[in-house]
């Protein structure tokens, strides 16, 4: 037997991100796998600690690079909360639309990089441009593709453009015409289903002993364990919506899962639109007066929200001054990018290390922060 | 960094250059957040290959290597390594203001602060991070440069060699890692 | 699904915590004695908090002390838990809980980079995780200063114009 070493990443194709996976490897079979995080280190920890209240909100989005809100939406809980601030109505509603129309673009993408280590681009390719009409919306909302900085303590930043109901609207209904179309050529392709159809397996057992969350918990154990469900924010308490599960967790099921989650979020996004407020304020002022000199009340709270992958969360310590004292990040894919990579890659072949990164989505810069 | 103005290539290097920036070949390495704009850069919508580029996934082929944003020390040391291995003619784009000072990153411990002085960089696309629209136009003023013979950046790492390897081991300490695995 | 007053008060019965507060909605927090810390995991870990959402740390530099927390969720009541306890600073030793919450053990080896605190039993510890060829403290700690890393590590741009200088020439004045 010869066991050879093997880099997979940080520049390879099918890799998600800059992040490595070291691998012991018999023939093209896995002996022993080994995460290597770090190449996306920025030190936001600390980082954090240098800025003021306000100024983080501009840090914090790139965290986690493919779905931006979910940091905006952590981070402003986590001080409303320290802080007693009260969110308006509209405000919530405004949020819930802007994290679902996230989800569904982050859901659309991670199923279009699944070309990446089965080699079938023409999903990525369909994938990608369907994802860049929500982030056209997105720019129509807040002036940015990517970084929106749009939910801020107290509320989001601005009242949502005149038309902008319309546009989202029409965007949905495209995507839903578009979307069968998905399912013929992803979920049901035999390339995918060589590939991924009894592949990269999570056993139930195993959920616990990792920590994983999201996807990957709810195909595993057949609960419905959403925390827009479990432990509802916003207004997720009032909008009817069903959460995918299943109960054998190969890669397929995971896409399948991913799939019609977009389904739920389109029918969450039509709700809100027709429940949210016509009119109200967008957010309270949170500093009295001066946003430089704004301090927060000493505590410590964790704020948590569902993201795509999982419990996305933010341990947030306050000592009453104008910089926050500690902000620990809980990265949704930490357990299954870490351990999971470890433990769970072992006897499965070497480009199916990307499938497991693909369908646990796996996101590099949350990891390393 | 320096460059000499005159155009003083034979007539060979000319034709060389003209076919090189016909068909430019982008490493396929995502070094930081602004890679998250490459997707839609290269397929249907912003469709990068109209320019006759395409992405490549070896260094050894690849023609461009993209920084795109802040680089950790970390993935500095890979970087290096990637960009030795590319054969010459070979450029350097930076992406993002973290490539030209920093960024929003300043401060940090991890990251370093100017990309030039570890790497010699033909164009910088500013913005955080650059949209596609910035990146198609980078690229096409990259193609236009190589066609003129300004992307002189790798030539100016053979002639400076010593002066930016001074430079990576000042920041980096140690370039290679001899033993990734940590066992 | 258990009310949260329950919950509070089962767990001052069984924890004996020296503080509990409700930082949030549907959240607890229980400071207890370091000693006691795996034996509130395990009981918490009985009562349904499955999950351990994330392990880590706070530099309280002026006490002297480093905090731990530990933050449990549990799937069935929607209760998120704060576990905390202090230890001292100067000798940064804490047993692992690899044995009751398996997946504390890159949050540990994350700790362990990041603040110095050393987790005895999980046996990775010392490899480098993040940080590679790391040449200074801890750098999370708080009398690490990034600012003066960087300015020693890696040389700034200088602008040609003097943006911020007030006594430099501006164009207007």
């Amino acid at each position: 037997m010869n066991e050879v070493k093997l880099f997979l990443g940080p520049q390879h194709p099918g890799m998600h991100g800059n992040y490595s996976v070291h691998m012991y490897v018999d023939g093209d079979i896995i002996n022993k796998s080994r995460p290597t995080p770090g190449f996306l280190h920025r030190g936001f920890e600390k980082l954090m600690e240098r800025r003021l209240w306000m100024g983080n909100l501009a840090l914090i989005p790139r965290i986690c690079v493919p779905e931006p809100d979910i940091n905006e939406m952590v981070y402003a809980m986590g001080v409303e909360a320290l802080a007693g601030i009260d969110v308006p109505e509209k405000a919530h509603w405004i949020r819930m639309l802007v994290l679902e129309l996230a989800r569904i673009a982050v859901h659309t993408m991670s199923l279009g990089f699944i070309g990446g280590p089965t080699g079938m681009y023409t999903a990525t390719y369909w994938a990608i441009a369907q994802r860049d009409l929500i982030l056209d919306l997105f720019e129509e909302l807040s002036g940015a593709r990517i970084y929106h900085m749009y939910i801020i303590p107290g509320g989001v930043r601005k009242d949502l453009p005149d038309g902008f109901a319309g546009h989202v609207l029409e965007k949905m209904a495209e995507l839903e015409t578009k979307l069968p179309e998905f399912g013929e050529l992803i979920l049901k392709h035999p390339v995918i289903h060589a590939r991924a159809k009894d592949n990269i397996m999570l056993p139930a057992e195993v959920v616990w002993e990792l920590g994983v969350t999201g996807v990957g918990m709810r195909s595993a154990t057949g609960l419905a364990n959403d925390l827009r469900k479990v432990k509802p924010y916003a207004r997720y308490d009032e909008v009817e919506f069903e959460v995918p599960v299943a109960v054998y967790s190969d890669a397929l099921t995971r896409l399948n899962l991913k799939f019609r989650e977009i389904y739920q979020s389109i029918s969450i996004v039509r709700q809100v639109l027709e429940k949210m407020p016509a009119d109200g304020p967008v957010n309270v002022p949170v500093s009295p007066g001066n946003a430089l000199r704004w301090t927060v009340p000493a505590g410590m709270v964790y704020a948590a929200v569902e993201s795509s992958r999982g419990e996305y969360g933010y341990f947030i310590v306050s000592d009453g001054r104008e910089k926050p004292y500690r902000i620990a990040v809980r990265g949704a894919s930490y357990p299954q990018g870490l351990l999971g990579i470890e433990k769970y890659l072992k006897g499965y072949r070497i480009d199916d290390a990307s499938l497991w990164m693909d369908t646990m989505g796996v996101c590099s810069p949350e990891i390393d922060r | 960094m320096v460059l000499d103005e005159k155009d003083n290539r034979s007539p060979w290097e000319k034709i060389g250059d003209y076919f090189s920036a016909n068909s430019v070949w982008m490493k396929w390495y995502c070094t930081g957040c602004g890679a998250i704009e490459m997707p839609p850069t290269m397929t249907s919508r912003f469709d990068m290959e109209r320019l006759g580029m395409g992405p490549m996934a070896t260094p050894r082929q690849a023609d461009v290597l993209l920084i795109t944003g802040y680089l950790s020390t970390k993935t500095l040391r890979r970087v290096i390594y990637s960009y030795e291995q590319m054969n010459s003619p070979r450029y350097v784009v930076g992406f993002g203001s973290c490539t030209v000072n920093g960024g929003i990153y300043y401060d940090s411990y991890a990251t370093i602060n100017r990309l030039d002085m570890y790497l010699p960089v033909d164009l910088y696309i500013a913005g955080c991070m650059p949209r596609p629209e910035a990146i198609m136009n980078g690229f096409a003023k990259l193609i236009d440069m190589i066609k003129k013979g300004e992307a002189r950046g790798w030539r100016h790492y053979q002639e400076n060699y010593e002066w930016y390897k001074k430079n990576q081991l000042d920041s980096l300490g140690e370039v290679i890692i001899k033993d990734e695995f940590h066992e | 699904m258990n009310s949260m007053n329950s919950m509070i008060s089962d767990i001052k019965a069984a924890l004996s915590p020296l503080e509990t507060s409700e930082p949030a909605f549907r959240q607890i927090a229980a400071v207890v004695k370091p000693d006691g810390i795996h034996g509130a995991l395990a009981y918490l870990k009985n009562k349904g908090f499955t999950q351990l959402c994330i392990l880590t740390c706070i530099d309280w530099i002026e006490d002297s002390q480093f905090e731990l927390v530990y933050i449990l969720f549990s799937w069935t009541d929607g209760i998120h838990i704060q576990l905390r306890a202090r230890i001292d600073r100067e000798k940064p030793f804490f047993t692992t809980v690899t044995d009751i919450f398996p997946g504390a053990r890159y949050y540990e080896r994350e700790v362990h980079e990041f603040f110095g605190v050393e987790f005895c039993g999980n046996e990775d510890l010392y490899k480098p995780l993040f940080l590679e060829l790391w040449d200074d403290i801890p750098p999370l700690r708080k009398d690490f200063d990034p600012q003066a890393y960087s300015d020693s590590k890696f040389p700034m741009r200088e602008n040609a114009n003097e943006f911020l200088s007030m006594t430099g020439g501006g164009d207007d004045e």
